[in-house]
């Protein structure tokens, strides 16, 4: 290579480092669109956070304002009922624990709630005490004592059916047969649970086409037949159309 | 001679690229940290908007649920008198 041509290629390559130092740098005017550009998006930034600020601070004094207006609603709630909050939570308190009895005793089984039925007499007591306040005019606890009323009534229900007897008549005097109990109103009403009675009573009927004059049948609590009781009345049906 | 005019000539060029480079001006290094700055706020201030924004969402919330909590307060009121004039 001849030193022209050296000197050619020298040049073009320092032609080129000089353009790519160019470019890689703002120039002047570049850099005064880049801060102008950033200049208007931080003020503008900066008009919405203020306008933010203001919309919280404004909303933080009405959500006190609130607070205050709530606590002067609820004095002048517990005022109309001649109570007052301590009152109040007191009550709550009370009305709580009778729902936890309740609770209790509607998980027991037929049984054992008849062996703790003075505890239900109790807490019928209690609930009718609380029906007394007249903190109970109050929509939140007028609702729970509504639902607290409820479970008390069926506990009672369950209580009262689960210890209740029949003791069977003559056929002659009575037409006794468990169909024809079981129809009574005072029973079911219905003489398709017949199985019920059955059922309830493994241990003196055998045959459920023969019962005795005398005998004191349990009756069990009236309701939906149980899977057992269904079963037992499929199997005797069966086997009545079999013979 | 023709070795002269490529002499002449490669140092045309030589000098006419430096005077390319060196005339193209470019922002100083106040003038970099001020545009540098200028990002660094507005990044920071695009936290902030979402961070209020948050907050502005959660009080809007509180509010709401408060007013509710008065509206019930002033029902439950009239449902007391209603009952208390029976």
């Amino acid at each position: 290579m001849n030193l022209k041509n050296a000197l050619l290629v020298m040049l073009a390559v320092l032609l080129c480092v000089g353009f790519a130092v160019a470019q890689e740098k703002l120039t002047k005017e570049q850099w005064q669109q880049e801060v102008s550009k950033y200049t208007g998006m931080v003020d503008d930034l900066k008009a919405k956070v203020k306008t933010l600020n203001d919309q919280i601070t404004s909303l933080q004094s009405q959500s006190s304002k609130l607070d205050g207006d709530y606590d002067k609603c609820m004095d002048e709630l517990y005022a109309l009922v001649g109570s007052d909050k301590d009152k109040a939570a007191a009550y709550r308190a009370e009305i709580e624990t009778a729902e936890n009895k309740a609770n209790e005793l509607m998980r027991l089984s037929d049984a054992d709630l008849m062996a703790r039925s003075s505890e239900v007499t109790d807490l019928a007591t209690n609930v009718k005490g609380l029906w007394g306040d007249k903190l109970s005019l109050i929509p939140e606890f007028w609702d729970r004592l509504t639902a607290l009323n409820d479970k008390v009534k069926s506990l009672q229900t369950t209580i009262a059916g689960a210890g209740k007897t029949y003791t069977v008549g003559t056929w002659k005097r009575d037409r006794d047969c468990l169909w024809n109990i079981s129809k009574k109103k005072d029973i079911y009403n219905d003489p398709w649970k017949w199985p019920k009675i059955w059922q309830g009573n493994r241990d003196q009927i055998k045959d459920p086409d023969i019962i005795h004059t005398g005998q004191k049948l349990k009756i069990p609590t009236a309701g939906e037949m149980t899977k057992e009781e269904k079963s037992a009345a499929r199997s005797y049906y069966s086997k009545k159309a079999a013979k | 001679m023709n070795r002269k005019v490529s002499i002449f000539a490669a140092t045309l060029l030589f000098s006419s690229s430096m005077l390319l480079v060196s005339c193209s001006s470019s922002p100083d290094e106040a003038q970099m940290k001020q545009l540098n700055d200028l990002k660094d706020e507005h990044t920071a201030l695009q936290k902030e908007q979402s961070s209020k924004e948050q907050q502005k969402a959660a009080l809007d919330k509180e509010v709401a649920e408060k007013n509710a909590k008065l509206k019930k307060c002033n029902d439950d009121k009239q449902v007391v008198q209603q009952r208390l004039g029976k």
